[in-house]
């Protein structure tokens, strides 16, 4: 009897989810893993051309790029990685729970992550009107008169654009989690297929890991000049 | 029903660790440290990243193939800021024969 057999008659098809052109659900589960950290590389790329940008204009320009730092929103920066660091653990505990078959827990760490997702973004627009009261915003109302204007003007279209970008993420996750609950409450997830939960995660958990580098190089480096 | 890939302990001292990683960086950030302040921020950063890597994203149990291409971002991150930063750097350096 082949590997294939063994697998149909234990459970059909359709029960594992399993789709033709794969010959164990093991690896059907690899190849879609595969396939989403290939995603993810992508995502490196968009990020790490943003992130190298930064670098080089920094190295030019250090004393404005603190002095820019300094007008960071710290407490509710710090604040908000706390919160993305929590969310990722009520996500890693939401893969846990669907590894184990909990559909019921799975869906309130689902809805949990969401919820503290929602969170995050709220502090983060608060930011946003916080930089817009001090006239932080380039191209909109921008006011700064030392000497360095245009290039802390410059750290503050870094910020936006990059902080910008990961909010979008941030967004799109909470969609891809919105979908994740409604199929959990369909009953397409369970202990044996559950590899869309783990998908979801990686992208929940890739944004977190962006958030800890935007968080480093944008609150950190003019903190000690407050 | 196979076992969960990482147990609930794991997440839960990653998710601590994590956290205290972020209180270290905000507290380093505090102290002037010159040019090392950013540097310090990343290597902390890159500490975190790793972790969640590894832990929340299972990539430390993962099979051989995904954690060649998640070397393969981390390389290509790598070339990317280093080869760059080569450039930039090292303008001025030396003098530009006619200019």
């Amino acid at each position: 009897m082949s590997k294939l057999d063994s697998v149909f008659e234990l459970k059909s098809p359709d029960e594992l989810q399993l789709r033709e052109q794969f010959s164990t659900p093991d690896q059907q589960r690899e190849t879609a893993m595969v396939g989403m950290w290939i995603f993810l590389i992508t995502e490196v790329l968009l990020f790490g051309g943003l992130f190298t940008a930064f670098t080089v204009y920094r190295v030019s320009a250090p004393h404005a790029f603190d002095l820019g730092s300094k007008d960071m929103e710290i407490v509710l920066g710090s604040i908000n990685t706390a919160v993305l660091i929590c969310s990722s653990y009520t996500m890693a505990l939401s893969v846990y729970y669907a590894e184990v078959g909990n559909q019921k827990l799975l869906m309130l760490f689902l809805l949990l992550t969401m919820f503290v997702g929602v969170i995050f973004l709220g502090i983060k627009f608060t930011e946003y009107y916080f930089h817009y009261l001090d006239h932080k915003v380039p191209a909109l109302w921008f006011e700064e008169h030392s000497s360095e204007a245009p290039k802390i003007q410059l750290f503050f279209v870094f910020y936006f654009i990059m902080t910008g970008l990961h909010a979008l993420h941030m967004t799109i996750g909470l969609g891809i989690l919105s979908v994740l609950l409604f199929r959990t409450l369909l009953g397409n997830i369970n202990a044996e297929y559950h590899t869309p939960i783990e998908i979801g995660g990686l992208y929940w958990h890739f944004i977190d890991i962006v958030w800890i580098f935007l968080y480093a190089i944008f609150y950190i480096p003019g903190l000690h000049l407050k | 029903m196979r076992e969960p890939v990482v147990s609930l302990r794991t997440y839960t001292l990653t998710w601590l660790a994590l956290l205290g990683l972020a209180l270290a960086t905000t507290l380093i950030g505090l102290l002037n440290l010159g040019p090392f302040s950013m540097a310090v921020a990343i290597l902390i950063a890159t500490a975190k990243a790793a972790l969640v890597v590894a832990f929340f994203m299972h990539g430390k149990y993962e099979s051989k193939l995904v954690r060649v291409i998640i070397a393969a971002g981390v390389v290509w991150v790598l070339i990317l800021v280093s080869n760059t930063l080569g450039d930039y750097i090292t303008r001025g350096w030396l003098p530009v024969p006619g200019k």
